[in-house]
């Protein structure tokens, strides 16, 4: 322990005097995570969508009282994303190319269940397999507008099935779903039951006249019974509402999945090169083999490194943490268990570090190894599937993302947040022992 | 008695004890017999005896590839499955250890090094140590100077004095004056020579310099090939020469003993 905290001061000291190497330390991540953030923000333009329609493009649907045509329905999407309407062929031709990243299809009868009601209309989307992050976010701007657009149609079919109601109360003449009838109405009925009692009472038929009562009361009671289906009817068309009101205080917005990312790649840049830099340097020194008679055990060095590097991505990551809080809308909260989810992922990026700052046999070779292994890997870990999730699972990288994300995203702390940090743990005491034995095999 | 440990991790693999008696009070610090190692199937070092009393100056000879540095690691704890037998005596408890090239921390100072390397060897009062190291290798006036400004002969005697912040009792120096001037070395010899005699440190070099060998050491052990083909003083070798004299009969010697190997 004594051995580690003298060359923990010696590091500390070499880093204090060379202001030039703080700002980089500093700098460098700060600056890639930027770019990494503002890269998966996509500058706020809208993903081009290829839109195929195989239904009759002038055939049009009253729902409602509203008249609708799959021309309508584009048009909604295209608030989403830059809708680019394309034949079949083209479509695909265009999604191969990249000049489009997904294809969206309406199918030959859309416009037709969508009026009849029986059957749910179905959208296809194919995405690219080009760019997942873009996929994932086209998929869920569709959503969102297949949710608009669905809320738009509950609100018309419940205007419909309330016209119903009034048909039934008031009588005439009505299309719905597309049929049309005539319907005598509750209140012509009652008109009617009123009638023939004054016609009975005036023949004197008093009794007959009076056994008519049963009938009125079914009508008054059947007409208050739907008065009260308008206001049920449209809660059920909107059980909640959502106001969105945006804030003016003009901080960006950034997603939870570009801040999780550009924490990946800053930190984990930051934690392998530098413990990776660490190792390699005491080799190119030529004091290993000092070190190692009988003053610093190849364990010690390794801890020190890793100790190193870990401390300098828990101050980086709090850092970006801390801008990330006070210029963007994303809350960040919780700063215990960032702290600990750093510390844990800060350990594992360290201990990979240190793995191949032992192997190298000089710094720049080192520091060539660990971007030329690391860079792969974090954007593997960025890519969503089992291959790439399975590789990213073998490296820190994997665990360390997910558990940002359940910080960044999850409303309350998942179960799988302590899975991450015990699998990270795992992964740095593995590499750490295998740096160690590669030192104590490779002495000088 | 207990073989010198060099460390948890660099004990020597199996020294196979020799009798307490003969490595006791004024016996050899260092006694050897058939050190060897093979790298696969390469053999690098074979058959070695060796002692080594107090104060004693040991010149490991020969030419590249010789075998005098593997002996240097294995003497200096670093060689993991050496063969042979190796004992230190009981109150050898630090060897220092010289490598060729210099073994400390280029943007820490003189002083720096020094007190960082005599707080690793937990000595007491490490900036004590530091400031007489400094001022027995006249250091003085590059204390404050980083290591990696120092010129080579400077950086020599630092590298030197590094090995030297755990008050060892022998120096082991692969090859110490292999890149410096004739006057540099003369310096470190100078001073190497007053540590000897003041402070009864026993040297063990290797250096491909007859002359130097001749001159500096109390006995020279000539390997070639990863053997021994001579071991004796000076004299000795300088009287094997058949066709020369003066300075070039060591010399003459040793290019023949290299040769007939």
């Amino acid at each position: 322990m004594r051995s580690i905290l003298l060359l923990l001061g010696k590091d500390l000291r070499l880093l204090a005097r060379s202001p030039v190497q703080i700002v980089a330390l500093i700098a460098y991540p700060v600056v890639v995570a930027a770019l990494v953030a503002l890269a998966l923000q996509g500058g706020g333009e809208q993903p081009a969508v290829a839109v195929v329609n195989l239904d009759d493009p002038g055939r049009t649907v009253s729902v409602g009282g509203e008249r609708f045509s799959v021309d309508d329905y584009v048009a909604r999407l295209d608030e989403e994303v830059d809708v680019i309407e394309l034949g079949p062929d083209e479509a695909q031709d265009a999604l191969e190319a990249g000049r489009v990243s997904a294809i969206l299809t309406i199918p030959d009868g859309f416009i037709g269940n969508l009026q009849s009601g029986f059957t749910p209309p179905t959208l296809e989307l194919e995405t690219s397999r080009r760019d997942p992050i873009e996929s994932e976010e086209i998929a869920r701007r569709l959503e969102a507008a297949v949710f608009r657009f669905n809320q738009a149609l509950a609100a018309d079919y419940v205007t419909q099935v309330l016209q119903l109601v009034d048909l039934v109360i008031d009588g005439g003449t009505i299309g719905v779903f597309g049929r049309t009838g005539v319907a005598l109405g509750l209140d012509s009925t009652r008109d009617i039951i009123l009638g023939v009692q004054e016609a009975l009472r005036a023949q004197g038929d008093d009794q007959l006249a009076d056994e008519l009562d049963p009938l009125l009361l079914f009508v008054d009671q059947t007409e208050g019974n739907l008065g009260l289906a308008r206001p049920a009817a449209t809660a059920l068309a909107s059980p909640i509402e959502l106001s969105i009101q945006e804030s003016d205080d003009g901080r960006e917005p950034l997603s939870a999945l570009g801040v999780a990312a550009a924490l990946l790649v800053s930190l984990g840049l930051a934690g392998v090169l530098l413990a990776a830099a660490g190792i390699a340097g005491e080799r190119e020194e030529h004091v290993l083999s000092r070190l190692r008679r009988g003053l610093v055990s190849p364990m010690s060095i390794t801890t020190e490194k890793i100790v190193f590097a870990t401390a300098a991505t828990l101050v980086i990551g709090l850092a970006l943490l801390a801008v990330v809080a006070g210029a963007s809308s994303l809350a960040v909260g919780r700063w215990g268990l960032w702290v600990t989810a750093l510390l844990v992922t800060g350990l594992g990026f360290a201990s990979f570090g240190a793995l191949i700052g032992a192997a190298a046999r000089e710094t720049r070779s080192a520091l060539l190894a660990a971007l030329m292994l690391t860079l792969p890997l974090l954007f593997i870990g960025l890519i969503p599937g089992d291959i790439a999730g399975g590789i990213a699972a073998a490296v820190p990288f994997g665990p360390a993302l997910s558990a940002f994300q359940s910080l960044l995203a999850e409303p309350t702390v998942p179960a799988s947040f302590a899975v991450d940090l015990a699998h990270a743990a795992g992964l740095a005491v593995a590499f750490a022992a295998a740096a160690t034995l590669v030192l104590w095999r490779r002495p000088q | 008695m207990a073989p010198v440990r060099f460390g948890a991790n660099a004990a020597p693999a199996d020294p196979g004890p020799l009798r307490a008696d003969e490595m006791t009070g004024d016996g050899p610090l260092l006694r050897a017999s058939g050190l060897g190692r093979r790298f696969r199937r390469l053999r690098a070092l074979g058959g070695v005896d060796l002692e080594l009393g107090s104060g004693e100056a040991l010149a490991l000879l020969g030419p590249n590839g010789a075998g005098k540095t593997t002996l240097l690691s294995i003497l200096a704890g670093l060689a993991e499955g050496y063969e042979g037998q190796l004992e230190w005596r009981a109150d050898v408890d630090r060897i220092g250890w010289v490598p060729q090239r210099p073994a400390l921390y280029g943007r820490l100072s003189t002083r720096e090094n020094l007190e960082l390397f005599a707080k690793l060897e937990r000595r007491d009062e490490p900036d004590a140590v530091a400031a007489e190291l400094i001022e027995r290798a006249d250091l003085t006036e590059f204390a404050n100077r980083r290591a990696a400004t120092l010129s080579t002969g400077t950086l020599a005697r630092l590298n030197m004095c590094v090995a030297l912040a755990g008050a060892p009792r022998v120096l082991l120096l692969d090859e110490p004056t292999a890149t410096l001037s004739p006057d540099q070395r003369r310096r470190i010899w100078s001073w190497l020579g007053a540590l000897q005699e003041e402070d009864g440190l026993a040297l063990v070099f290797s250096t491909q310099l007859v002359g130097e060998a001749v001159a500096e050491a109390d006995r020279l052990l000539v390997l070639a090939g990863g053997a021994p083909v001579f071991s004796g003083t000076g004299d000795d070798l300088t009287a094997r020469a058949d066709d020369a004299a003066g300075p070039l009969a060591a010399e003459q010697a040793f290019l023949d003993l290299v040769d007939a190997e």
